[in-house]
């Protein structure tokens, strides 16, 4: 075994051919690869894109979310379709028209928990840091990845549930057209608002790093407090209520609420839920920039 | 280049980089050693801008890892922990990072072929072996072509075959030109692959250094002498001034050459049973240097019996 360092025989690349071998080579400058010199927010934005669709988790997530979304409607509009019709219910067939989204919304907040925690799991943190060191791209990135994908989503299993449930409303003539007040509103709100609990779970995500503690902690935020707070005593105790994500951005993607708690108008709800989701983000965009990875 | 002045990071009261300075010059193997905790993976995520240093700064040719435009083509990494999601296939994994760095698509074929992963390419990397993670790793960091190349324990679960063929990889990218970083805690592979030593215990630098330097500076080598009359033999030694170490029957003698010991033995009339040069390999020069250091040391029962 020969312990005394040796020049290296690798020959060198054509254009680099200094033959005074032992010294330093000159890196041929052709040598790149080609592509873009400068990538930027394109760039970032094509990388998490192919992130998100190559793993099984993404498509699990988006069916389920249909399913329950709009399969959840269809169903609830069908058991309950004679009952509204004769207004045993209590409440007004409208708020039936999306029903599902209840359980919906937990897929999206899955979704968005999964896009970062799940890098924290594997390790694949480090890569997408060292890949793309400004970090502030890489969440805007993500964010706009989910906002895209859940909007069309949520659009998407909000008609498909309106069409199935509607069909059995209609069949007791108490359906809704879709130019009837509110019911357009609904069915991009669906969009809207799953768009946002995916950007507040991706904060929650970046914030809390666990896939299980950070899932825990985004449902109980928008499901368990968000119903809880309705038993606050006082004015003061509705502001809370009106105010927490779940029931300040849920009111655009209903088109009638269910009795119960008060609410804020849908339009000013999902003003204030979207402020809480860029204030929550920005949050996380900071920590995440100081942060080890 | 790689240039780090004061590195130093601290996690809470430990101190894992403490205040390293040394140039990573392009165009040979820098072989950065230590034993287990000495923070050379450390060092390697501060220079990647992964872990941000506690004081100091660290550049790669001439900036800040951040402040490079499209950084896998200015540095490619191997991490030491696995970095990929395991449900996504070696192809996937590499088709994000390109895109991500505007490096076009041909580019992830040529490299799957360098590291010989082609035909696995489709599968889920989950299902990888341990060698073939590190070889989708040395992928993943040649992506880019980089002029710079860092890799952590890249030896680490591959073959004898793996191992030579990283060593030779290694050695021809520094060969191009490249700046080359790869750690080991494996003194016997560092010396077949690294020119250029920087040694690290407990977070401090203990030499930096050619490896030439290295092993004439720490791998001592000595005489060993046996004589039924070791006394003399000892005093004859000691009275030419030559440096001599008695152990039971045996001297250990250094200043001279075999040769030169026996004709002076020879020449007072002592007869000699034993006379061997003894070369200490580079492995011991590298216990020897970090013995002060090593942190997580194993109990004497279980290198007993190995020497005796
Ligand atoms: N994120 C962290 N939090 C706390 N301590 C850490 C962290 N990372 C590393 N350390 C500590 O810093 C020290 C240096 O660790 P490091 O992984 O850099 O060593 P190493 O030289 O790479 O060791 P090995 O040869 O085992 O890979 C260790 O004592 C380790 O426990
Ligand atoms: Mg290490």
């Amino acid at each position: 075994m020969s312990a005394t360092p040796t020049v290296s025989t690798a020959p060198a690349r054509p254009g680099t051919g200094s033959s005074s071998a032992a010294d330093v080579v000159r890196l041929d400058p052709n040598r790149h690869v080609p592509g873009v010199r400068q990538p930027g927010f394109a760039q970032v934005l094509h990388a998490e894109w192919v992130k998100f669709w190559t793993v099984r988790s993404t498509r699990w997530s988006l069916g389920l979310l249909f399913l329950l979304g709009a399969g959840l409607t269809t169903l609830v509009c069908w058991a309950a379709a004679s009952d509204l019709a004769a207004g045993d219910t209590g409440e007004a067939p409208a708020a039936f028209l999306t029903w599902g989204l209840l359980f919906s919304q937990l897929t999206a907040l899955a979704l968005g928990t999964l896009v970062v925690t799940s890098e924290y799991g594997t390790g694949m943190i480090r890569a997408t840091v060292t890949a793309v060191p400004r970090r502030g791209r890489v969440v805007a990135a993500k964010a706009v990845v989910l906002t895209v994908v859940l909007f069309v989503a949520g659009v998407v299993t909000a008609v498909a549930g309106y069409l199935g449930g509607n069909w059995f409303l209609d069949r007791e003539g108490v359906g809704l057209a879709l130019s009837d007040d509110g019911v357009l509103r609904a069915l991009l709100g669906n969009g809207l608002y799953l768009a946002g609990l995916g950007v507040f779970a991706l904060a929650t995500g970046l914030l809390i790093r666990h896939t299980a503690a950070a899932l825990t902690v985004g449902m109980a935020l928008v499901l368990v407090v968000g119903n809880v707070a309705y038993a606050l005593p006082g004015t003061w105790g509705e502001w809370v209520a009106k105010l927490l994500p779940g029931n300040a951005g849920g009111a655009v993607a209903q088109v009638a609420p269910f009795n119960g708690g008060a609410v804020l108008a849908p339009w000013t709800g999902f003003g204030v839920f979207a402020a809480e989701v860029a204030a929550l983000l920005l949050v996380a965009v900071l920590v995440f920039r100081r942060r080890d990875a | 280049m790689i240039v780090a002045r004061g590195l130093t990071k601290t996690y809470g009261p430990r101190t894992a980089v403490d205040h390293l300075s040394f140039t990573v010059e392009p165009g040979r193997v820098t072989g950065f050693l230590g034993p287990n905790g000495a923070g050379k993976s450390t060092t390697m995520r501060m220079i990647l801008g992964l872990d941000r240093p506690t004081s100091g700064s660290v550049t790669v040719n001439g900036r800040s890892y951040a402040a490079s435009p499209a950084p896998l083509r200015e540095v490619g990494a191997l991490l030491e922990a696995r970095a990929l999601h395991p449900g996504r296939s070696a192809r996937d994994h590499l088709r994000w990072l390109a895109a991500s760095n505007g490096i076009p698509r041909t580019r992830i074929d040529e490299v799957l072929d360098l590291v010989g992963l082609e035909a696995v390419a489709e599968q889920r990397v989950g299902r990888f072996s341990l060698g073939m993670g590190q070889r989708l790793g040395i992928a993943v960091a040649l992506l880019g072509d980089p002029p710079v190349v860092v890799l952590d324990e890249p030896v680490n679960g591959l073959d004898p075959e793996g191992i030579r063929w990283v060593r030779n990889l290694a050695r021809e990218l520094a060969g191009q030109g490249r700046t080359v970083l790869v750690s080991s805690h494996l003194m016997s592979e560092m010396a077949l692959t690294a020119d250029h030593l920087i040694v690290v215990g407990r977070g401090r630098m203990l030499a930096d250094c050619s490896m030439a330097d290295f092993i004439t500076e720490h791998a001592s080598s000595y005489v060993r002498v046996r004589s039924p009359r070791v006394s003399d033999a000892e005093a004859l030694l000691r009275g030419q001034g030559l440096d001599v170490d008695r152990l039971d029957d045996q001297l250990r003698v250094r200043g001279r050459n075999a040769a030169e010991i026996g004709e002076l033995l020879g020449g007072a009339g002592l007869y000699v049973h034993e006379l061997a040069l003894v070369q200490s390999s580079l492995e011991d020069a590298f216990m020897t240097l970090t013995a002060d250091s090593v942190e997580y040391a194993t109990h004497p029962a279980e290198t007993a019996g190995a020497v005796r």
